[in-house]
């Protein structure tokens, strides 16, 4: 632990944290840009999306043949429409989750002073989102499974 | 390891920065309940091309009263840390600007509950009648 404390007059304890290392430059401004264009990017992509799911779809009429009819289901010919449903998608979930996880680096750097605690938890968030990504970004590339009974 | 939190959560309540202080606070939390949310739709949604046994039960997740009261609060994180980072990415860039930061913060948050509540308000609609109709 880079953290000691000393007790002011008033018997306030008050804890003198050492910074962690400081990061690449060049990282963290290009990590900065991208925050800043993806958020933009994410405004539009994922507004659009939550406003056509929650407000003209409605969550309680959510099925599954919602799912195979926009993305197109495995081993069957795919229109133009689901290729651009695809790609829309594709682009919304990397964005989003690259901006979510750099997100969750700088709350994490910021509270977390241990730097064995910083790494293992950045370790974990990095091994969920990427295993979620990486089941996202195929399930989009090879569409929905078929559901037998569902048109 | 809870020593860091607990002073984190105290000093934030006795910090006195208004406007600016308490959406730095909104702006974080609801980023982290979205990341959450994200990975948890994202995993569900994947399934459809894995699992779709599994699928089909997280959209029925969905459905249930515990999501549609976290649905609003997902339509409030939304909303909120989109106008809010826009605020942000302007400000930062215009430092002329920053004497109006107070300003610029309270009409980002008049936006968001204009965009939001009207969204939250058909959200409530749509599952209150959900649940008077087809029970919990």
């Amino acid at each position: 632990m880079s953290t000691s404390s000393s007790t002011l007059a008033a018997g306030r304890t008050v804890r003198h944290v050492k910074p962690l290392p400081k990061g690449n430059g060049s990282f963290e401004r290009a990590a900065w840009v991208f925050m800043r264009f993806s958020g933009l990017a994410l405004l539009f992509l994922a507004l659009f999306h939550f406003v056509m799911q929650h407000i003209f779809i409605g969550t309680h009429n959510l099925v599954v043949t919602d799912t195979m009819r926009r993305w197109g289901v495995q081993g069957q010919a795919i229109s133009i429409d689901q290729v651009a449903w695809r790609l829309y998608y594709l682009v919304t979930l990397l964005l989003a989750m690259l901006h979510g996880m750099n997100g969750v680096r700088q709350v994490a750097y910021d509270y977390i002073h241990a730097r064995p605690i910083y790494t293992a938890l950045m370790t974990v968030v990095a091994i969920v989102v990427g295993v979620v990504t990486v089941l996202g970004t195929l399930a989009l590339l090879i569409g929905a499974a078929a559901v037998p009974g569902a048109a | 390891m809870l020593a860091p939190l607990v002073e984190t959560v105290r000093e934030s309540v006795r910090y006195k920065g208004k406007e600016g202080h308490w959406s730095w606070v909104l702006h974080r939390i609801s980023g982290l309940g979205l990341v959450f949310f994200l990975v948890l739709h994202i995993f569900g949604m994947s399934m459809s091309a894995f699992n779709p046994p599994l699928h089909e039960a997280m959209l029925e997740v969905y459905k249930t009263p515990l999501f549609s009261l976290g649905e609003l609060a997902l339509a409030f994180s939304l909303v909120f840390h989109a106008i809010n980072g826009t605020r942000i990415a302007i400000l930062e860039l215009r430092p002329e600007l920053w004497n109006q930061q107070q300003k610029a913060t309270r009409l980002s948050i008049i936006i968001t509950l204009a965009i939001s509540l009207p969204m939250i308000a058909v959200m409530a609609y749509k599952s209150i009648t959900h649940f008077a109709t087809h029970g919990f």
